[in-house]
């Protein structure tokens, strides 16, 4: 019985933590704003109305564990529901703005009762037996039921009713009886750490704000929010990272300590902040919701069980500090630094690291201090004698396809693309002709390279236009259908992108005269014209030739004035480079040669790496086409 | 009392006795290359399943993050474990020498972070495996001189503490710091961009005698470990000296082959590598000459395993139609892998099973060391496959369609596994260099004569 006791007991605490956070994190932050939005107070008094909510927060946070009257900390736990709640459902009528004002006070009273009461007295909800994967799941389980995605999208007044109800929930968990503690053999020893209670209160200042202002600039970009928390998918991710990271997070707290849960939170919420980009929003989609719950259960966690207390009444005291200053003080300087700048600066995410992590580096550091110096020392020295070798060395002027060169070697494309066609291989004929080795050797390295993720490069320059190879690099799937390679955009903000193509120009032997000719005599296998689909050669076409040879293209569109001749329209024609109308054989035979190897001299590339059946299809299909297009008026 | 506060270096707590977290703290710095290595290794399977990623990295994209991956799990992975074994057979680990041995390996993963930065932000020599560029290629080869600056301060403390030295091991000994001392120097010079080693003209790579030649540098190492770490058992002594004698006549064939630009289509290239194959039944029968600790067994089968596959394969790729069918592929990546993550994993995992003895127990969980060499098989199954398709169209890859794409999916499964596996023993090393930084505790004195 008393095993059983004690097992639900546990629960009461996880349901407890989670009312709390769901309540927190879907009412004040989301519904009650749209509900003032739909009220007409969104803009022009939301300032006032929050401010009443911060001061409602503090005052109760501060006061809560002061006041002596109502000891009980059930009977605590059931006002701060109570108010909480009423506020819930009192926001649901039609408020004016002093009316608002009063709701935002209670709210933040509310709060300010339920959640230091909670954290002061904890272990009577949760037990003694792994009280921290309690916290862990109680906040994991919150944010998860928060991003439920019918919970999410629900309207504002759907969200208020479900934080209203969960308060009575709450109220109903504490009316059941109180289980007795576990004896104390069976507690979990839970670490300890030299942590001062100053330095933990600024470390959850600095996060705080640091969500606060992340969460703001995501919440008002319409690109950062359509990359984090808008679609089933996104809050279905966020719901399970936030519940694996709480979890993680009280395994981490056991194992490893407050300060390495601090650094880790820091760590992933300073990226996060630094991510804010909509090119780079997935990796922030990430490691936001991994920060915010690593620091959200130590925010729990720690004046309920890690803190060094020797009463109820000090916790509640400590935790009251936590929750008014890094809470709502931090929560609103992160708003504003949002707000005003419309990003985090580095500068801060800077300064948030010399809080959160100096002085565990410092403590590291003194006692490693013989590991530190030498490694300084060697350090600083090999800077040193590397100046001194420049300087021997001197810098050469380098050339453009030189510079290029670097380019291709600092962008590891060596290991997707190799520089050297093997004589007696179908190699030969799609990426031809043979380099010696003696040329081979004059380069300074050979970049030959081990692997082929895309073709070879050896003779590019010959097959491949300045024009083709610059649009390539900037979205290479836009110019080669289903190419896998990474666009290289970046490259080109500076004049390294135009290196690298000036490089890859200058790869080609000195005559490839011989090698045009055998491409003008290749024909695909008779069996591949035999059993060639040009409906196939209709879908090759819609991916590897419409971007340049249909009206919408996106290449040809975007690159109009830069080819050196516009690309036919294979709708219209014309078509300069085939025979003129006549029997359809020799037609044919022409568009899979121009189709496999491109026209040399031009901006049409081939596409060496297809199968005579693929290429055989799409000339049928082409011949069709232009057959269609020259005998139209 | 006060005299106890003054103790202060290990050698004054226990003169002349090992410090257990010397070679442990090798292996953990070890480890945690092999953990962030692996960890690169999924990122990099990740983008090649989903390039459209690669927009996320800024500037840090595919081709930047294979160096740091290939490099970390080179002279990281690999390298760190030698390093304390190193320590142990010069010494290092006892005396005031030990006090030395973790901030070398502090500069010795300093270098290693800054050669991952510089990789990242595009300094590379373009060798591959000789990456190092600008800063980096200074300080590396600085990280390896401080290695052997520890390495000749514990020869000299040893030798004038010891009371019955061999003369032979001390030549040997000091022959071998000899040697070390080139190294970082080599090293340095390797990685200019003039200079490069014979390239086959009908591949584009390495000719036969230039594999012969670095795979007898590995059968060098093979023979000689087992006297840095253990001692000869009463039978079967005439192995040993049967090993060495195979060993150098490889080598004067090896060097009759030359260092010429040759094909592999030659078959004196393919029989001369063919001659490693003497191996097969040689290794086995050689590491049976000497005593290993009880908690080796395991991972001394899979080394003498991995090492058999990488020389049947190793040769069976090399031959005239094979290689030429998959030069390039995906099929020689898989070959790869059965030489760093099957073949080298899993000597240098036995090698510090037996220099932690009892300690060893953080390789030998069973759920790890199936969970690592299945995955590693799987993978290198998965890439002779998508290697055999590439092989007769190279459409397989570069225009990725869903054969290529569940390859690689299952591809990335097994890397997620592997960097579990990697995990597992990382934890477990913190755990034992907790426990040996707390108590110095005097290793097997039965182990400590082997060495």
């Amino acid at each position: 019985m008393q095993r059983g006791e004690r097992r639900k007991s546990g629960w009461q605490g996880v349901s407890l933590v989670a009312i709390a956070y769901v309540y927190f994190l879907i009412f004040p932050q989301f519904a009650f704003l749209k509900r003032l939005a739909s009220l007409g107070q969104g803009a022009t008094h939301l300032r006032a109305v929050m401010a009443a909510m911060a001061i409602g927060g503090i005052l109760f946070s501060l006061l809560a564990p002061r006041v002596s009257r109502w000891p009980s900390p059930n009977l605590r736990l059931r006002l701060g529901l109570s108010v909480s709640g009423s506020a819930a459902f009192l926001s649901l009528l039609p408020l004016g703005l002093a009316a608002s004002v009063v709701v935002s006070f209670l709210i933040g009273s509310g709060l300010g009762l339920l959640t230091v009461t909670l954290a002061a007295n904890l272990r009577q909800w949760t037990g003694n037996r792994h009280p921290l994967m309690l916290v862990g799941l109680g906040t994991g389980i919150g944010y998860l039921v928060c991003n439920l995605p019918a919970f999410f999208t629900a309207p504002p007044e759907a969200q208020t009713a479900v934080a209203g109800l969960l308060c009575l929930a709450g109220i109903c968990i504490t009316l059941l009886p109180a289980p007795a503690p576990a004896p104390l053999e069976e507690a979990q020893a839970l670490p300890q750490h030299n942590l001062s209670f100053l330095r933990v209160l600024l470390c959850f200042a600095a996060l705080v704000w640091l969500d606060s202002a992340a969460f703001f600039i995501i919440q008002n970009t319409p690109a950062l929010k359509a990359g984090t928390w808008q679609g089933s998918a996104h809050l279905w991710a966020n719901g399970w990272l936030h519940l694996a990271a709480a979890l993680a997070c009280a395994w981490l707290l056991q194992r490893r300590g407050l300060p390495f849960v601090l650094s880790a939170a820091f760590l992933a919420l300073g990226a996060a902040c630094l991510l804010l980009d909509p090119d780079r929003v997935v990796l922030a989609s990430i490691l936001y919701p991994v920060g915010v719950s690593l620091y959200s259960v130590a925010l729990v966690a720690y004046p309920s069980l890690i803190a060094p207390a020797s009463s109820a009444a000090e916790r509640g005291r400590q935790a009251g500090w936590i929750y008014a200053i890094a809470g709502w003080l931090g929560s609103a300087l992160g708003i504003g630094m949002g707000r005003n700048l419309g990003h985090v600066p580095p500068a801060f995410v800077l300064g948030a690291g010399a809080v959160v992590l100096l002085p565990s580096l410092f403590s590291a550091f003194r006692q490693r201090a013989r590991e530190v110096a030498l490694t300084v020392f060697i350090l600083l020295a090999v800077f040193y004698l590397h100046r001194v070798l420049l300087a021997v060395d001197g810098s050469p002027q380098l050339t453009q396809v030189e510079r290029g060169r670097q380019v291709y070697i600092s962008e590891g494309c060596i290991h997707c693309h190799s520089q050297y066609v093997r004589p007696n291989s179908p190699d030969v004929l799609m990426w031809g002709p043979v380099e010696s080795i003696q040329e081979l050797r004059l380069q300074r390295p050979p970049l030959i390279g081990n692997r082929r993720q895309g073709p070879d490069l050896t003779q590019v320059g010959a097959r491949r236009s300045a024009l083709w190879l610059k649009a390539h690099f900037y979205d290479p799937a836009e110019v080669s259908g289903a190419s896998i390679m990474p666009s290289f955009a970046m490259l080109f903000r500076d004049g390294r992108g135009d290196d690298l193509v000036a490089y890859l120009e200058s790869l080609h032997g000195a005559d490839t005269a011989q090698h045009f000719t055998e491409e003008r005599l290749w024909q695909p296998s008779a069996e591949a014209v035999r059993e060639a689909d040009p409906a196939w050669g209709e879908r090759l076409f819609q991916r590897d030739c419409a971007t340049c040879h249909s009206n919408g293209g996106r290449t040809r569109q975007t690159w109009q004035s830069n080819f050196k001749r516009l690309p036919p329209d294979f709708a219209v024609g014309s078509f300069f480079y085939l025979p003129p109308a006549g029997p359809d054989a020799p037609r044919i035979e022409r568009l899979a040669q121009i189709a496999k190897f491109g026209i040399p001299g031009t901006d049409m590339p081939g596409h060496e790496y297809l199968s005579d059946k693929q290429i055989a299809s799409i000339s049928l299909w082409l011949s069709q086409i232009v057959a269609q297009s020259t005998q139209k008026p | 009392m006060e005299g106890f506060m003054k103790l202060k270096t290990l050698d004054e707590l226990a003169p002349g006795r090992r410090a257990p977290q010397v070679v442990a703290g090798a292996a953990w710095h070890s480890l945690l290359w092999l953990v962030t290595a692996n960890a690169i290794g999924v990122l990099i399977a990740i983008l090649l399943l989903f390039p459209a990623l690669n927009r996320q990295l800024g500037e840090w994209t595919y081709g930047r993050w294979i160096m740091v991956h290939m490099n970390l799990e080179l002279y990281g992975w690999t390298s760190l474990p030698l390093v304390g074994l190193l320590f142990r057979v010069y010494g290092a680990d006892r005396g005031p020498a030990a006090e030395w041995c973790r901030p070398v390996l502090w500069v010795w993963s300093a270098a290693l972070g800054v050669g991952a930065l510089s990789w990242l932000s595009g300094y590379s020599s373009g060798k591959l495996f000789l990456d190092w560029s600008g800063y980096a290629r200074v300080l590396f080869p600085a990280a390896l001189l401080a290695v052997w600056l520890l390495l000749a301060f514990a020869f000299i403390k040893s030798w004038s503490r010891s009371e019955n030295f061999s003369v032979a091991a001390l030549a040997a000994k000091l022959i071998g710091l000899l040697i070390l001392l080139v190294v970082p120097f080599v090293l340095y010079l390797a990685a200019s961009p003039s200079g490069y080693p014979p390239v086959n003209p009908d591949s584009g790579g390495p000719t036969g005698a230039s594999q012969l030649e670095s795979s007898l540098a590995i059968v060098a190492i093979l023979l000689m470990l087992p006297f840095g770490i253990t001692r000869r058992n009463a039978a079967n002594r005439g192995i040993i000296a049967t090993g060495w004698i195979v060993l150098a006549a490889e080598c004067v064939l090896c060097a009759a082959l030359g260092r010429a630009d040759i094909s592999h289509h030659r078959p004196a290239q393919y029989l001369s590598l063919g001659s490693l194959l003497l191996w097969l039944p040689l290794t086995p029968a050689y590491y049976a000459a000497f005593e290993w600790h009880s908690n080796t067994r395991r991972w001394r089968l899979a080394f003498l395993c991995w090492w058999a596959a990488l020389l049947v394969t190793g040769w069976v790729f090399f031959l005239p139609g094979v290689l030429d069918h998959f030069k390039f592929t995906d099929g020689l990546v898989g070959h790869s892998f059965i030489a760093m993550a099957g073949f080298t994993s899993s000597l240098i995992i036995f090698v510090m099973v037996q220099l932690l003895g009892d300690g060893g127990w953080i390789f030998n969980r069973a759920r790890s060391f199936y969970l690592w060499n299945g995955s590693v098989v799987a993978y290198i199954v998965l890439m002779t496959i998508a290697g055999w398709r590439e092989g007769f169209d190279p459409t397989f890859t570069i225009v990725p369609g869903t054969a290529r794409n569940v390859l690689y999916a299952l591809r990335l499964l097994t890397g997620i596994l592997m960097f579990l596996a990697s995990l597992d023993w990382l934890l477990d090393a913190s755990t034992l260099l907790r426990e040996a930084g707390s108590v110095s505790l005097p290793t097997n004195p039965a182990q400590e004569k082997t060495s």
